[in-house]
């Protein structure tokens, strides 16, 4: 009999003890903070990385990150805006991660994504756990449109950011390229996940369009200005690519592949 | 207990109120109570930071002191025999493969690569007491734990890994707890307590080795205590808080005005300096109005570079 | 330790030989004095007395035991080194600087009474004392010389070994050093100077070890060693040896 009973009760129980309101949330990191200003309530943010109000380093509109309240991302911070959770990154400081483990903070922490499925999954994950799956779906779904992948022929490409860094096979912006109408030359160049290109390389054999962070920010770095890069000019076409979409998943895929359709576009079909 | 130490020990005292009250949230007294949440602020994260900030800053200035007598060089510094840098690497190694997730990993990382080191530099160096042999040692270990730790980064899997290695040798004392301070304490204790032993061997070598070997100095066996202890003071030290430099550097100087020059007579009074000199930065990097810490290591170096700098053009002038 | 003598001692470095065969019993209560030329070996010599360095063959005995093996700290209260080098690294004042050369007598409680009056003791005999306070960076040459010869005679030791003790001094201070050296064999320690200056061997040696070539040419009285034909054998060098009116024995290099 008491068998019988213990599981209606031990259910009820645990709904009970569950809050009914969604819980209050800190983000450290300023990837994720872009997906949980678009999927949390604004009440349940308490607090988001001071990289997103930072114009050099956010992934999300000024007016909406300065709404929040900012923190560099240390326990005595947290722990000061008693959050239900913490959300982060995994290259969060070690010593951070275990003061907040030790002072008993649920935290979760993420994966850089890697992949546009990857993206998704977090971005349904991270609604869920802030109790609004429904507006996960709904992103997710926008970002799965965005990142349709184009039909038209492939045009070799190259992203090339500040000190010769250029993303390879297995990285989110090599996935980018490819449904955004390009090939990656970093395959052609025998280049890693992350690798730095020999200028040789790139004279040796030029990709058709240089997707160049520096382009966007500062006009020229040293290899972009650098006079072999400069003869090739005819060849390649440089298209500046702000950094930020370089950064982060989730929501940033939509812009950047709006910018990669953008460049695309210039070509013939 | 002498005048200077009375002085140093009730700065000690201060510069830990400071630190307790520093931060970026502001907590009021009465929330120091255990009922209110923001004491976990109080007791698990600012206690046990001031606690390191103090030990680690006492272990580097008694080191700095032993290694100036040891070397009778004004310009020694603990990092000069490649400990602190062989630390650095096994942290680096740890942060590298992704292992720092395990708390305690980065800790036993960084004093393996102090162990290592260590051992080296006894084998190098050895018995033999030779102050050239015993540099050179130090600088080439310096060399290549620096370069192999280069290489981590710049192989690093993803610019993500690098900057977190980056980010990790600028040395800092953020959110360290109680955990770090059982790893920290005995390590220095046993460290501080070796180098105690060496005081009066230091002065005797004021007279240089032959004097000193004659008055009873065993200099094979100096060398080991030097070794033995430095490095488990500063492996200790750079497993807490990353690469912290001139702190061994700098407060021998400030200390021997007033303590005098006799090498034995500036260790007590370097340790309780280092301390306070420490936890006060500790303070300041906190209380800065930027939005983050500034890292403690470049908080150091940003004030050891440019009173090193004074050292030498009062020395200059002395010495032309 | 009334008897400090080198056994047989053969040393070579990096391959060549420094001193072989050496063999002297030193006698306390007597000055000797290790003469030859530059490369004889005296200062090696000095060395092995004074268990800085280890011979390859025979040894150096206290007592007959060999000084290697001797303790430390018993070593150190015997046997007093002045070396030839005169570093003081740091600008210790003079006081400091003599109070070290009791180290081997302290115990784990700092210096005491005794400590001290052994230091003021060493101060006086070397006519320091106006400049016990005295840092030793604003010293003379002269006046470092004797702050460092009274941090010798503070460890208080049955034998003195120095190696050329009055090179920096100016001739007044080398004759107070002579006398002070005198005092101190007279009062019964044993000492054992390295000197180049044949003159001043002749003024204060009761024994001489002459050396060339690593090898012993002569050793025994002063008077039996410091002899015309043995010196320009060692030295080669003719001198001319001769008392003064007033009885005071000189030598004269003359010519090659």
């Amino acid at each position: 009999m008491i068998r019988l009973l213990a599981l209606p009760i031990a259910a009820a129980l645990l709904t009970s003890a569950a809050p009914m309101r969604p819980p209050r949330i800190v983000s450290i990191n300023p990837c994720i903070d872009a997906v949980l200003v678009r999927v949390a309530d604004p009440a349940q943010i308490a607090g988001i990385s001071h990289y997103s109000q930072d114009p050099r380093a956010t992934s999300i509109p000024l007016g909406v990150a300065n709404r929040f309240h900012a923190t560099s991302g240390t326990a005595e911070e947290v722990v000061a805006l008693r959050p239900d959770m913490v959300l982060t990154g995994p290259h969060t400081e070690p010593a951070t991660v275990a003061a907040l483990k030790r002072l008993h903070i649920t935290l979760v922490q993420y994966k850089v994504p890697e992949s546009v499925a990857e993206s998704i999954t977090q971005v349904r994950d991270i609604a869920t756990a802030v109790r609004h799956p429904e507006r996960g779906a709904a992103l997710a779904a926008r970002i799965a449109a965005a990142a349709t992948p184009s039909r038209a022929t492939p045009v070799s490409a190259l992203i090339w950011q500040s000190g010769g860094l250029v993303p390879g096979s297995g990285t989110l912006p090599d996935e980018l390229l490819r449904r955004g109408g390009f090939r990656n030359m970093s395959a052609a160049y025998g280049l890693k996940k992350w690798d730095v290109l020999p200028l040789e390389y790139l004279i040796a054999k030029p990709p058709r369009v240089l997707l160049s962070t520096a382009a966007a920010e500062t006009g020229e770095d040293r290899v972009t200005s650098h006079p072999a890069v400069r003869r090739l000019a005819r060849h390649i076409a440089v298209a500046p690519y702000p950094t930020r979409l370089m950064n982060c998943g989730g929501p940033t895929i939509i812009d950047a592949m709006a910018r990669l359709r953008q460049v695309r576009s210039g070509f013939a079909a | 207990m002498t005048r200077l130490t009375l002085w140093l020990v009730l700065a000690l005292v201060l510069a830990a109120c400071l630190s307790v009250a520093s931060g970026k949230v502001w907590v009021p007294l009465d929330a120091w109570t255990a009922a209110d949440p923001r004491s976990i602020i109080i007791v698990e994260l600012r206690l046990p930071r001031t606690l390191l900030a103090l030990l680690v800053g006492g272990a580097l200035g008694l080191s700095g002191a032993v290694m100036q007598g040891y070397l009778r060089n004004p310009l020694a510094d603990p990092g000069l025999f490649g400990v602190s840098s062989g630390a650095a690497f096994g942290a680096v190694v740890s942060l590298y493969f992704g292992y720092a997730v395990q708390l305690w990993l980065l800790p036993a990382f960084a004093l393996a690569g102090a162990g290592v080191t260590m051992a080296l530099l006894a084998l190098i160096a050895g018995r033999s007491g030779s102050l050239i042999l015993f540099t050179l040692a130090g600088m080439i270990l310096t060399s290549i734990t620096g370069s192999l730790t280069a290489l981590a980064i710049s192989l690093a899997p993803t610019p993500f890994v690098s900057s977190q290695i980056v980010t990790w040798l600028m040395g800092a004392l953020t959110d360290r707890s109680w955990d770090d301070i059982t790893v920290a304490l005995p390590l220095t204790v046993v460290g501080a307590g070796l180098l105690a032993t060496t005081a009066r061997s230091l002065d005797a070598l004021t007279l240089g080795e032959q004097a000193a070997r004659s008055v009873g100095v065993d200099p094979g066996r100096l060398q080991l205590v030097v070794i033995a202890g430095t490095a488990l003071c500063v492996g200790a030290a750079v497993a807490s808080a990353g690469i912290i430099g001139f702190v061994g550097l700098i407060v021998p100087h400030m200390v021997r005005p007033f303590a005098g020059n006799r090498p034995s007579a500036i260790l007590l009074p370097s340790a309780l300096g280092g301390a306070v000199l420490l936890t006060v930065a500790d303070s300041l990097v906190r209380l800065a109005p930027t939005v983050s810490e500034l890292r403690l290591g470049i908080a150091m170096s940003m004030l050891g570079g440019p009173f090193f700098l004074y050292l030498l053009i009062r020395m200059r002038r002395r010495l032309a | 330790m009334s008897v400090l003598a080198a056994e047989g001692i053969g040393l070579s470095l990096d391959g060549k030989r420094i001193l072989d065969s050496i063999s002297h019993v030193f006698r306390r209560g007597r000055v000797t004095a290790l003469l030859g030329p530059n490369g004889a070996g005296k200062s090696t010599l000095l060395d092995c007395l004074a268990a800085l360095r280890k011979p390859d063959d025979g040894a150096a005995t206290l007592d007959g035991q060999d000084v290697q093996q001797i303790d430390r700290r018993v070593r150190a209260r015997a046997i007093g080194l002045l070396p030839q080098a005169a570093d003081v690294h740091w600008n210790i004042d003079v006081t400091t600087l003599v109070g070290l050369g009791r180290m081997p007598h302290r115990g784990r409680w700092g210096e005491t009474a005794a400590d001290r009056d052994a230091v003021a003791r060493a101060l006086a005999a070397t006519d320091m004392t106006g400049l016990a306070d005295q840092g030793v960076e604003h010293l003379s040459g002269g006046e470092r010389g004797r702050a460092l010869l009274a941090r010798v005679l503070a460890g208080e030791p049955d034998w003195l070994l120095a190696d050329e003790p009055l090179a920096s001094l100016d001739p007044g201070h080398q004759l107070d050093v002579l006398a002070r050296l005198r005092s101190i064999a007279d009062a019964g320690s044993g000492v054992v100077l390295v000197l180049h200056d044949l003159h001043l061997a002749a003024r204060i040696a009761d024994d001489a070890v002459l050396l060339r070539d690593g090898k012993v040419v002569a050793a025994g009285p002063a008077g039996d060693v410091l002899t015309a034909p043995l010196i320009a054998q060692a030295y080669g060098v003719d001198v001319e040896i001769g008392l003064t009116p007033a009885g005071h024995r000189f030598i004269l290099p003359i010519a090659r």
